[in-house]
């Protein structure tokens, strides 16, 4: 008999029998009850769906992962009662991205014969590094391990994000909403869940399905073109609507994420705020993937940055801010995986945003001289646009299988 | 009752919507009429939605279209080309190409079978081409390509105990295609295992089909490739009339003229595309010494097909087709093991009653039969036609198939006819 195996929204089937499932939490939270037993078996039920099957080792990885994070974080709230030392909790943190370096680095060792992990592995990571890093802080003191858990497992955005704050999750958690302000999250979410068809199954099919495919095989062909550099008009198509692609898919499968949450009460935070329309690359990375470019802010920029100017090593804020750039988006970089596409486009993104707060500095000074009207900012926003584009072509691989393969 | 109305706003659309989808996709009403034009352009598009799906493919033959059903030859749309000449001369069909490179006979068993209640009693024409006959047999990429579950379901759900359905589910359970969706993987299994399909089972495929027709129905027009134009364009380029003698010479100037810089007289655009314009010449000499298509499970695939084909007790034209001497001397096919192979298919062809064979494996010398090194065209089109043309256009006797398992069989797989 074969097993059942779903993987999170990308059937007709997989919609259905969620809304189905969703039905009594939106009746409880309607009369203002959080069934809580019944969200926690079918969110249980959910997750072995995804997890189960023929996934079962990812399911099997999924438990060893959770039980990990949960004894290190009962540990390190335990100690943190007593102590604060800051090599402790080093440690700690270092732990807890412990699993997530292993399962990056064994298909390098094992030639990509070997994969661990799981689907979602990167996501969950970001929330538990946060919540050691905010129990060291003081801003975490009543730490609720049933709350943890559904914290962590929460299973509408476990495969990719967004990614939430577990304070925020904890008051989402324990305030029901009254029932007009429940109906609008209900407007809501059936807005951001069609808003999400179609963007992924519209235009995400467009630009992925039936384009993509021929204009890779297009700028492939032509990898002979200038010089042996295969730059070719079809890459240049291909940069684009990779662009397009990767943007509807992931805003598309963001918005069921945040939809599903809404049915269920939590205002899941927005990942999308129309990036293409930014005029900076600083404002770039407040409008795209937003849940995860602000846990860097606050979790690795803003940290670094402090630290940094707390021993003293630097005197010159804007230096420490450009090497606390660097460092934020090189592990960016390494985040998205160990190959040197995504690394570059980490140092790509980090050498465009210090460029462009030296710009914005510069233009600060000489406001007098340059002007700024509607064909300035228009120009702001097409040079952004294809300075992202461009880092997106990094970040696909192509010019890896152009260049390398 | 602020609420309720709040309530219906919000999911009031969502249900339209749902119910139109239904509506849409879910009741078997089949989209709406095609026009002629459209199958016009459907019927030589070579687009894989029209080989995967069904409708066009049923309205066209219903029209009078002739499944002409190959591989890879079929783009090779010259002048001479069959669909060329059925649209310039009024012979009383036109054509419907099916296949592309990569079908073989699994494939097209599939695709057959789907068109059963079309294609009783009619004609067809079949391009079996011995390059299918390899050691591994299809491919099971190129199998999915061609494959749809609308196919696999409309299969399914007419299968029967009998010895070829059980090898034509072990054969789709082979391929990864096959066994992507639970439920088609779930009845193919049971039918590889003769045993019946549950009610719920069928009640379940019939739906799938349902919807899948609809989608056929809806979108497989969308985007055709537009052959139409040109074999208009070429055929253009043919006499008034119908004669052979004229045909000959429009397929000799043509040829001559695109055959100009190779020794194999191959088209000049395969030889600078294909060939790297002969750079990739001195790689391919004698690369072709251990071929072997005498052994494959193609012939059982094939038997399949054939059992198909007098079940419907329809009429074929099979064509063996040449293959271009120069390039067989070039790079060392062994031609003992060639006619070896293409004795076995007429054996296999002969003993069940298929006896229409056009047998140009002889031919491969003539000059432009070859398009390219193992393609049909010009004057070996206009050589097919020789016994096509009749075939479709005068009135056949009755066939008389006696069909035999044992073409299924491991034993005759891997015999050697000599």
């Amino acid at each position: 008999m074969p097993v059942i195996n779903l993987q999170p929204y990308s059937s007709p089937s997989y919609f259905l029998i969620l809304l189905l499932g969703l039905l009594p939490i939106m009746i409880g939270l309607y009369h203002g009850k959080r069934f809580r037993v019944y969200e926690t078996i079918f969110s249980l039920a959910f997750l072995v769906l995804t997890f189960g099957g023929d996934h079962w080792q990812q399911g099997v990885a999924l438990i060893i992962y959770i039980v990990y994070q949960f004894i290190l974080t009962i540990c390190y709230v335990h100690y943190r009662k007593q102590k604060n030392q800051t090599n402790i909790f080093v440690g700690a943190v270092l732990l807890a991205i412990l699993p997530l370096t292993v399962v990056k680095f064994t298909p390098l060792l094992a030639n990509g014969k070997i994969t661990l992990g799981f689907l979602g592995i990167s996501y969950l990571t970001f929330k538990t590094v946060q919540v050691i890093m905010e129990v060291r802080d003081g801003t975490i003191k009543d730490f609720d391990w049933k709350l943890y858990l559904h914290f962590l497992l929460f299973f509408p955005t476990i495969s990719s994000g967004p990614i939430d704050r577990y304070r925020r999750f904890k008051k989402d958690y324990e305030t029901i909403p009254d029932r007009a302000g429940y109906l609008e999250d209900l407007e809501k979410a059936v807005h951001y869940l069609f808003l999400g068809f179609f963007y992924k199954f519209i235009l995400g099919y467009l630009f992925g399905t039936l384009w993509l495919p021929p204009l890779q095989h297009w700028a492939l062909m032509q990898r002979h073109a200038f010089g042996g550099l295969g730059l070719s008009w079809a890459l240049l198509g291909y940069m684009y609507d990779y662009s397009m692609y990767l943007f509807f898919d992931f805003a598309g499968y963001s918005l069921f994420a945040i939809a599903i949450s809404y049915f269920m009460g939590i205002k899941t935070p927005p990942n999308f705020n129309k990036p293409f329309a930014a005029g900076n690359i600083k404002e770039f990375w407040n409008r795209w993937h937003m849940t995860l470019s602000f846990w860097f802010r606050d979790f690795i920029f803003m940290r670094f940055t402090f630290w940094f100017m707390k021993k003293r090593w630097l005197k010159n804020r804007i230096r420490i801010s450009q090497i606390a750039y660097l460092v934020n988006f090189l592990i960016m970089g390494f985040w998205h995986g160990l190959t040197w596409y995504y690394i570059v486009y980490g140092i790509f993104h980090a050498c465009a945003i210090i460029i462009n707060d030296i710009w914005l500095r510069y233009k600060k000074k000489h406001q007098d001289q340059i002007p700024s009207n509607k064909f300035t900012k228009g120009f702001s926003v097409f040079l952004t646009f294809n300075v992202v584009c461009f880092s997106f072509l990094i970040f696909s691989g192509i010019l890896d299988k152009l260049w390398f393969m | 009752m602020k609420a309720g109305k709040q309530l219906w706003r919000t999911f009031g659309p969502v249900l339209v919507a749902v119910l139109a989808a239904l509506a849409l996709f879910a009741t078997p009403w089949r989209g709406l009429k095609i026009s002629s034009q459209t199958v016009k352009e459907a019927a030589v598009s070579l687009s894989n939605n029209v080989y995967r799906g069904e409708k066009i493919k049923d309205v066209a033959v219903k029209d009078n279209y002739v499944p002409f059903i190959g591989s890879s030859e079929l783009s090779r749309m010259d002048a001479l080309h069959p669909s060329v000449l059925a649209a310039k001369y009024q012979r009383g069909y036109q054509t419907l190409l099916l296949g592309g490179p990569g079908s073989q006979s699994l494939n097209h068993y599939f695709t057959i079978q789907e068109m059963r209640t079309q294609l009783r009693n009619k004609k067809i024409v079949y391009v079996i081409s011995p390059q299918w006959f390899t050691p591994q047999g299809q491919r099971a990429d190129a199998f999915g390509y061609y494959y749809s579950a609308l196919q696999a379901a409309d299969w399914l759900l007419q299968a029967k105990n009998t010895k070829a359905d059980r090898y034509a589910a072990k054969r789709l359970l082979t391929m990864p295609s096959g066994t992507s969706s639970l439920l088609i993987e779930t009845a193919t299994k049971k039918i590889a295992a003769g045993r019946p399909l549950l009610m719920v089972e069928k009640l379940m495929l019939t739906q799938k089909q349902i919807i899948l027709k609809n989608e056929d129905a809806l979108f497989s027009t969308i985007d055709l490739d537009n052959n139409w134009q040109h074999i208009q364009n070429e055929a253009k380029k043919l006499p008034a009339t119908d004669n052979n003698k004229l045909l000959d010479q429009v397929a000799t100037t043509q040829a001559r003229q695109e055959t100009k810089d190779n020794q194999f007289d191959i088209k000049d655009s395969f030889f600078k595309k294909e060939l790297r314009g002969g750079r990739r010449l001195p790689r391919l000499k004698d690369s072709q010494t251990r071929f072997d298509y005498r052994r494959s499970p193609e012939y059982a695939d094939f038997q399949l097909v054939l059992q198909q084909l007098a079940a419907l007790n329809c009429q074929v034209e099979f064509v063996l087709p040449p293959i271009n001497q120069r390039w067989v001397d070039y790079t060392g096919l062994n031609m003992t093991m060639w006619r070896q192979t293409t004795k076995k298919i007429k054996q296999q062809l002969t003993s069940q009653g298929f006896t229409n064979i056009d047998d140009l494996s002889e031919d491969g010398n003539q000059s432009y039969y070859m398009e390219d090194t193992i393609h049909i065209g010009w004057r070996g089109w206009l050589r097919m036609d020789q016994s096509v043309k009749p075939f479709l256009t005068k009135q056949q006797a009755q066939p008389d198939y006696q069909i035999n398992d044992y073409y299924l069989s491991q034993a005759w797989q891997q015999k050697i006819v000599k």
